[in-house]
C-alpha cells in the first residue's frame, strides 16, 4: 500500500522507516527528562541498531530488485524514468500527475495532382501544415489549439492562408461529461473531427465531406459532450452559424461548396443568429460506429436586405472495421430556407443560392499487408453528390435548373509507415457531372 | 483519487500532512486503484505490490513478444491474494493516447487468462469511446499474445484508433511481462 502526500507517492519502505524515526524521537525524550537508567538506554540502543541493520538489508534488497519493467522506448519518448515501481513511487512526478505540459502535436500533407489529359495543370502543393498546442491548466481544465498554414506561403501575392483551426477550452463537468468553449470542430460526419491525413483514405478528403459538409468546419460557441458506459457519445452545442450575406452570386465557389462559401470560421463572425447542433455516435459494439448529427440556425444575421433564412445540415454515417476490412458509408443533406426572396434579388447572376444539396458515399478498404511497422491498404470509394439539387421557385424562366448529380469513383492505396506517416496514391474518375479525372500522390504525417 | 489516511505517519509526518491538499483530483478519473483491484479480483482479500527486476535479456524477450509499443509513463503491479493463494496479478499501466496518457488496469489470473480492461483515467479530448464496456470487454477471457492482435482480435474503434491501438499494445506488453517473468512465479516481492 502506498499513500499520496502533496502529490508524492510515499513508498512502502518509508512506512517502515517512519516508526523508526518516531521511535528515535521518542527514545530521546527520556534522555532529556533524565528518567532512564543506563541499562535501559543501552537496551533501547541495541534494539534501534538491530532495526537499522534490518532496514539497511531491506534497502539493499530493494535496490537489487529495482529494475525497469516498462518498454525502453517509453523512457526515451516521455523523458520519464519508468523503472520499476519502487523507483516510480519516490519520483517527484507521481504516475497520475499532469505532465507533458504543454503538449505539441500536428499534421501535414503534401500532394501531387495530375489531371487526366491536361498535364499542364499538374500541381504539387504543401496543402496543409498544422501545429497544435495543448495546455492543461489544472486537472480538469485544458486548452486545445491548432494553427494551420495552407499552401505553404500566405502573403498578398500567394494563395496560402493562415488559419486558427481550433482554439477551445475544455472543462470536465463530470467523469463522463466535458464542456467546451471557443472555436471547435462541429461533430458532423466522420472526417471533420478526425481529419489528419493518416486517418482517411485518398490523397484528398472525399468530395461529400468537403462540398456538402464543409470540412474542416468549425464554429465558435459552447458545447457539452458526454460518453456513456454503453458506448453512446452525445454532443450538443450553441454556436455561431452561417452568413448568407457572404454569398457571391458571381463566383463558382457556392457551387463547389454551398456552406463552405458562407461559413464564418469565427472571423469577426456575425452573431445575431446563432445555431445549435446535436450529434449521437454509438460504438457499443466493437468495430462498429453508427452516428448522426444535425446542425441548424439562422443565416441572415440581421443584415439589411436579407430576409430571414435558416441553414440546416443533417447527416448519418456508419463504419464497420472487422479485422482487416474497413467499410464506411455516409449520407448528408443540406437545406437553406428563405432563399426565394434572396434569389429574386440575385436574378441575372450565374450562381443563385440552392435550397437543397446532398451527397453520399460508400467506401471499402482492406489492409492487405499488415506488418509490424508498415501496412498497405487499397481502397475503393463511390460518391454521389449535388451542390444544388433544388432551387426555391421564383417563377418560370427565373428559377435555375438543378445541377446534375456528380458521381465519382476513387481507387488507390494508403501505405502507412509506423503509426504517423502515410504515403498515398489514387485515381479519381468522374462518371457523371464532372471532368476532374486525375491521378494523385500524397505524403502525410500526424503526431 | 480519494485521499487515504496515512496511518503510519507520526511526528514530523503529521506536520507535512497538515499542509497537504485536501484531495488530489485526477482528470477524468473513473476508478481508484483500489476499486480497479477489487473489480478485477473480487474474491481477493489483499493486494501486495511487487517490484520486478528484469535482466536485459528478459526485457528484450518481453519487447520481442509484445511488439511495437507506444510511449508508456508508469507501471505498477500487485499480486492478488486470497489468504496465501495467488489469484493473479493486477497491472496499472499508462500509455499515450495521442497527446495525453491513458491510465488503465488489467488483471491476469494464475492461469494466464485476462480480465477486462478497466480505464482509470482518460485525458484526451477525443477518443473516450474506449471507456465503453463493449470495447473493454474484448480482452476478457483471452489468453496469450496470439489472441491479442489489434484489429483481428481486439477491434478498432473508428475515431478512437490511436487510443484503441495503444491500449492494446500496452496490454501486449503486460502479457509479455507475465509470460517472461511472472508465469513461473515472481522472483521478488515486497
Amino acid at each position: 500500500m502506498s499513500f499520496r502526500l502533496r502529490g508524492f507517492l510515499i513508498p512502502p519502505l518509508a512506512s517502515r522507516i517512519a516508526p523508526l524515526i518516531s521511535m528515535l524521537a521518542l527514545s530521546t525524550l527520556p534522555l532529556v527528562a533524565g528518567a532512564a537508567t543506563p541499562e535501559e538506554l543501552e537496551a533501547r540502543l541495541q534494539a534501534l541498531m538491530q532495526q537499522v541493520d534490518e532496514l539497511k538489508a531491506e534497502v539493499a534488497s530493494l535496490q537489487q530488485q529495482r529494475g525497469s519493467t516498462g518498454p525502453q522506448d517509453a523512457v526515451a519518448a516521455t523523458g520519464f524514468d519508468s523503472a520499476g515501481p519502487a523507483q516510480q513511487q519516490i519520483s517527484a512526478t507521481p504516475p497520475t500527475a499532469v505532465d507533458q505540459n504543454p503538449t505539441l502535436f500536428g499534421y501535414g500533407e503534401i500532394s501531387y495532382s495530375n489531371p487526366r489529359g491536361d498535364a499542364a495543370d499538374a500541381t504539387a502543393d504543401l496543402g496543409r501544415f498544422v501545429l497544435g498546442v495543448g495546455y492543461r491548466f489544472d486537472d480538469k481544465t485544458r486548452l486545445l489549439s491548432e494553427v494551420e498554414i495552407e499552401h505553404a506561403i500566405a502573403s498578398a501575392e500567394d494563395p496560402g492562408e493562415v488559419e486558427v483551426e481550433q482554439a477551445y477550452i475544455e472543462r470536465e463537468l463530470a467523469p463522463s461529461a466535458v464542456a467546451r468553449g471557443g472555436l471547435f470542430l462541429i461533430p458532423s460526419g466522420m472526417l471533420n473531427e478526425v481529419h489528419e491525413p493518416t486517418r482517411y483514405y485518398g490523397v484528398f478528403r472525399n468530395f461529400v465531406e468537403t462540398s456538402i459538409i464543409p470540412s474542416t468546419w468549425r464554429e465558435g460557441g459552447v458545447a457539452v459532450q458526454g460518453n456513456t458506459a454503453g458506448g453512446l457519445r452525445w454532443d450538443i452545442g450553441l454556436t455561431t452559424g452561417f452568413d448568407l450575406s457572404k454569398w457571391d452570386p458571381t463566383s463558382a465557389e457556392g457551387q463547389e461548396s454551398p456552406l463552405g462559401s458562407i461559413h464564418q470560421e469565427l472571423v469577426l463572425a456575425k452573431a445575431e443568429d446563432l445555431s445549435g447542433f446535436a450529434a449521437l455516435n454509438y460504438t457499443g459494439v466493437p468495430a462498429l460506429r453508427l452516428g448522426g448529427s444535425i446542425f441548424t440556425g439562422g443565416a441572415s444575421q440581421g443584415q439589411p436586405g436579407l430576409p430571414s433564412a435558416d441553414v440546416t445540415l443533417w447527416e448519418g454515417h456508419a463504419r464497420w472495421t472487422p479485422a482487416a476490412w474497413d467499410f464506411a458509408a455516409l449520407y448528408a443533406h443540406g437545406h437553406i430556407s428563405g432563399t426565394q426572396q434572396i434569389n429574386l434579388t440575385l436574378v441575372g447572376n450565374p450562381v443563385l443560392i440552392p435550397e437543397d444539396f446532398f451527397g453520399w458515399y460508400v467506401q471499402a478498404a482492406y489492409r492487405a499487408w499488415d506488418r509490424a511497422d508498415w501496412s498497405l491498404a487499397p481502397f475503393l470509394r463511390y460518391e454521389r453528390f449535388n451542390t444544388a439539387s433544388g432551387y426555391a421557385d421564383i417563377g418560370a424562366g427565373l428559377t435555375p435548373s438543378p445541377l446534375p448529380d456528380q458521381s465519382v469513383w476513387t481507387a488507390g492505396f494508403n501505405l502507412i509507415l509506423g503509426t504517423g506517416v502515410v504515403i498515398k496514391a489514387d485515381y479519381v474518375d468522374f462518371r457523371a457531372g464532372g471532368d476532374g479525372d486525375r491521378f494523385d500522390l500524397g505524403l502525410g504525417y500526424a503526431f | 483519487m480519494a485521499e487515504h489516511t496515512p496511518s503510519w505517519l507520526v511526528g514530523p509526518g503529521l506536520v507535512a500532512l497538515a499542509v497537504a491538499p485536501a484531495q488530489v483530483v485526477i482528470a477524468a478519473e473513473y476508478l481508484s486503484i483500489e476499486q480497479a483491484q477489487q473489480s478485477l479480483f473480487a474474491s481477493a482479500d489483499r493486494f501486495e505490490e511487487i517490484a520486478l527486476a528484469l535482466t536485459p535479456a528478459q526485457k528484450d524477450s518481453v519487447a520481442k513478444l509484445a511488439g511495437p509499443q507506444p510511449p508508456h509513463r508508469s507501471l505498477r503491479i500487485w499480486r492478488a491474494l486470497r489468504s496465501s493463494e495467488l489469484l493473479g496479478y493486477v497491472f496499472i499501466d499508462e500509455v499515450i493516447g495521442r497527446q495525453d496518457f491513458i491510465t488503465y488496469a488489467l488483471g491476469i489470473d494464475a492461469a494466464g487468462k485476462l480480465s477486462t480492461v478497466e480505464v482509470l483515467a482518460y485525458r484526451e479530448s477525443h477518443g473516450a469511446e474506449i471507456r465503453g464496456t463493449g470495447w473493454r470487454h474484448q480482452f476478457e477471457g483471452r489468453r496469450g499474445l496470439d489472441q491479442l492482435h489489434f484489429r483481428a482480435d481486439i477491434k478498432n474503434i473508428a475515431g478512437a484508433t490511436l487510443s484503441s491501438e495503444h491500449v492494446t499494445q500496452g496490454v501486449r506488453w503486460l502479457v509479455g511481462l507475465w509470460q517472461t517473468v511472472l508465469q513461473s512465479g515472481p522472483t521478488a516481492a515486497t
